[in-house]
């Protein structure tokens, strides 16, 4: 995977190469604005990594070049600025994802590794999540390579929160994913459908927790 | 002590003090006519009283005498005005008739009538001095008639047109000044609703006042005050962009040593090294904090540029997806953190930018300053006038003495063991009251723990 970094910082620039490095991405960094439009012009990246206060041409800029010679490759904003037409700008401009300085580098790296995988596009339909593999386009699970006695709607709940792994999903969004356009919503069901998913998923080890008043949240795996 | 000057009281003075003096200078000008008017009255019913006595005088064998009958003599003895004295002396000064001691005209008589004033039994009198000729062979000459009457009655009489004339002219100046002392307030009135106006303004609202409904008088100062006003929020604009300003040049090279520091970490140093690591990173975090504390603050302050929209929000929504935020980090504390929503929809106006900081500092304190095991539950409820907000922990709570004060900027309650930097709840205080709200700390439910309660207006 290559990796470019446009940051004028030395030693956040320094420090982001290091760290994409032990990830074993390969990463090229360049610090100014006009550096990185014509590197971008000349090569191809998976994923771009863009400060956007730069020297000579800024952030903004580089991007909006970029698209507009068609490239899609996924590119993460970094600012430090956070005022909000700010990130609606970059988001317009077709940026994918936005971060504001300092972040954490875990936060970041799994920025990096989503990005990356969406712009893989039809890439693994394989979701893991420490034993637990989900295969959407199978339409099955698996526990430790043991096959899961799941139903279609406990599947479907399982799918959201795998997608979703180590945040808060909703009800609704839980029942907006299983339900078609013309049945009833019932929050009562998605309680019933967590409800025996946990039971079956509970002796391996994976917790589906409940939030009060927020949703479900499947507790990051751990160590993967 | 000196008064302090009123406009009042200098325009009162101003207008009294010369009317006073001129009512004085009338007043002595009215006694003079008055006087010369009832003198010239009174004097004319003297000389009528002398004509009288002067057409009885007879000559009768060489005899002059003074034909006055009893009635006329009871007439003159009892006049209004006072009894009359008359005397009739004859062409050689002799005596005739009347009352002889009455002083007698100042020589020599230069016309046929003649007035004086002069003392008689003690009193002031006025005296006409009548000469008419009389023919009778060897008497003739000239008969003087003197008639007296007691001048009391003519002062009163001048003394009462007087007041009169100044009683009306007093009532006129105590018209003046109440009038003016009216005109005064209503003149002023302007001055008394800008006051007002000024009042009741709130310290972040520097627009300027309202020029149109002042006079002309007035508007020079409003000017003036709304380019100060104009003047103070532009400096106050420059101040938050400076912090604003210092605060994101600060991010980039935080960024750095952060990441630099989460990266040599990873290495698994061991010991001294390590612990020293951990330091320098607690430290950055407690910069990072400090530093979007201080984005908030200047953004949630009066006179920031940027526009803040303010919109029809729905409050539920809003909470909801902003504690969801916090989920990860209430959970790697160990912390249940929760929400209550309201159950019937709520609707506030509000800028959403600002209320999710103001969310996001209210649970940065609740989940920091909860121990782990602890709970933390957001609530949204409505009564009859207000949406109340509020986030309740069942962490060490504040101490009473405390309450007011960890609203102060920089203010921290001491011996919580907690890094933080004291501007949390300041950011909370200075979003809600840009939102009309109020904010108030109290004890959780069974009387430990913080709830702090953020109470919006209901807007109809």
């Amino acid at each position: 995977m290559r990796v470019l970094i446009v940051e004028d910082d030395p030693v956040l620039a320094d420090g982001l190469t290091r760290s994409l490095r032990q990830a074993d991405y390969a990463v090229d960094c360049i610090n100014d604005g006009a550096e990185a439009d014509h590197v971008l012009a000349a090569q191809g990246y998976d994923i771009v990594i863009l400060d956007l206060g730069l020297p000579k041409i800024d952030g903004f800029e580089v991007l909006r070049r970029l698209r507009r010679r068609g490239v899609k490759v996924p590119v993460l904003v970094l600012t430090a600025r956070d005022a909000l037409q700010d990130r609606v700008k970059g988001l317009d401009l077709g940026a994918d994802d936005y971060l504001t300085k300092p972040f954490d580098l875990p936060e970041l790296e799994a920025r990096v590794r989503a990005l990356i995988r969406r712009g893989q596009s039809g890439g693994s339909s394989l979701l893991n999540h420490g034993a637990l593999t989900l295969d959407i386009a199978g339409r099955r699970a698996t526990l430790d390579g043991e096959p899961l006695d799941l139903s279609a709607r406990e599947l479907g709940v399982l799918e959201v929160l795998m997608m979703r792994s180590g945040r808060v999903v909703g009800k609704e969004q839980l029942a907006e994913q299983l339900y078609g356009w013309d049945e009833e919503v019932g929050a009562n069901a998605i309680e019933v459908y967590v409800h025996r998913l946990r039971r079956k998923l509970e002796p391996a080890g994976v917790a589906i927790r409940t939030i009060r008043g927020l949703g479900y949240l499947l507790e990051k795996a751990p160590n993967v | 002590m000196s008064r302090p000057r009123t406009l009042r009281r200098q325009l009162l003075t101003w207008l009294a003090g010369p009317l006073i003096v001129l009512w004085s200078i009338s007043t002595l000008v009215d006694y003079d006519i008055a006087n010369r008017f009832v003198n010239l009255a009174y004097d004319r019913a003297l000389l009528e009283s002398a004509l009288d006595i002067g057409r009885q005088v007879k000559v009768l064998n060489d005899r002059i005498y003074v034909d006055l009958p009893e009635v006329a003599i009871q007439m003159l003895q009892s006049r209004e005005s006072g009894r009359v004295y008359y005397l009739v002396t004859g062409p050689r000064n002799e005596f005739i008739t009347g009352d002889p001691d009455l002083p007698p005209p100042p020589d020599p008589l230069s016309a046929k009538i003649n007035y004086y004033d002069d003392e008689y039994q003690g009193k002031p009198v006025r005296i006409v001095a009548l000469q008419l000729p009389v023919e009778s062979g060897k008497n003739q000459g000239l008969v003087t008639v003197l008639v007296a009457e007691n001048r009391v009655a003519r002062t009163e009489f001048a003394r009462l047109i007087l007041l009169r004339m100044m009683l009306p002219q007093a009532l006129l100046i105590l018209l003046a000044a109440v009038l003016l002392w009216y005109a005064v307030g209503r003149g002023l009135a302007p001055l008394s609703t800008l006051r007002k106006e000024i009042e009741s303004r709130s310290h972040r609202d520097l627009s300027a006042l309202p020029e149109e409904q002042a006079p002309q008088e007035v508007r020079p100062l409003i000017r003036a005050m709304n380019d100060l006003l104009q003047r103070l929020s532009g400096t106050l604009a420059a101040q938050q962009r400076f912090i604003a300003d210092a605060a994101h040049q600060l991010r980039t090279p935080v960024a750095g040593i952060k990441t630099q520091t989460e990266l040599a970490l990873r290495q698994s140093p061991s010991g001294e090294a390590r612990a020293t690591l951990h330091q320098l990173h607690t430290a950055t975090e407690q910069i990072t904090r400090l530093i979007n504390q201080l984005l908030s603050l200047a953004r949630a302050e009066p006179g920031t540029e940027r526009a803040h929209t303010t919109e029809q929000l729905d409050l539920n929504k809003l909470v909801r997806e902003a504690t969801t935020e916090w989920v990860p980090r209430a959970l790697a504390r160990n912390i249940d953190l929760g929400f209550d929503s309201s159950q019937d929809g709520v609707t506030i106006e509000g800028d959403a930018f600002l209320l999710r900081e103001m969310l996001n500092n209210l649970l940065d304190n609740a989940v920091r300053y909860t121990q782990p095991g602890g709970q933390v539950t957001v609530h949204i409820a409505q009564d009859a006038g207000n949406i109340a907000l509020s986030v309740e922990d069942n962490g060490p709570g504040i101490p009473e003495s405390e309450r007011e004060r960890v609203f102060e900027r920089f203010y921290r309650v001491l011996g919580t063991g907690v890094e933080g930097c004291g501007l949390g709840l300041a950011i909370v205080r200075e979003i809600a009251q840009r939102h009309g709200a109020e904010v108030s700390l109290g004890h959780g439910a069974g009387g430990s723990g913080t709830i702090i309660r953020v109470a919006f207006p209901k807007t109809i």
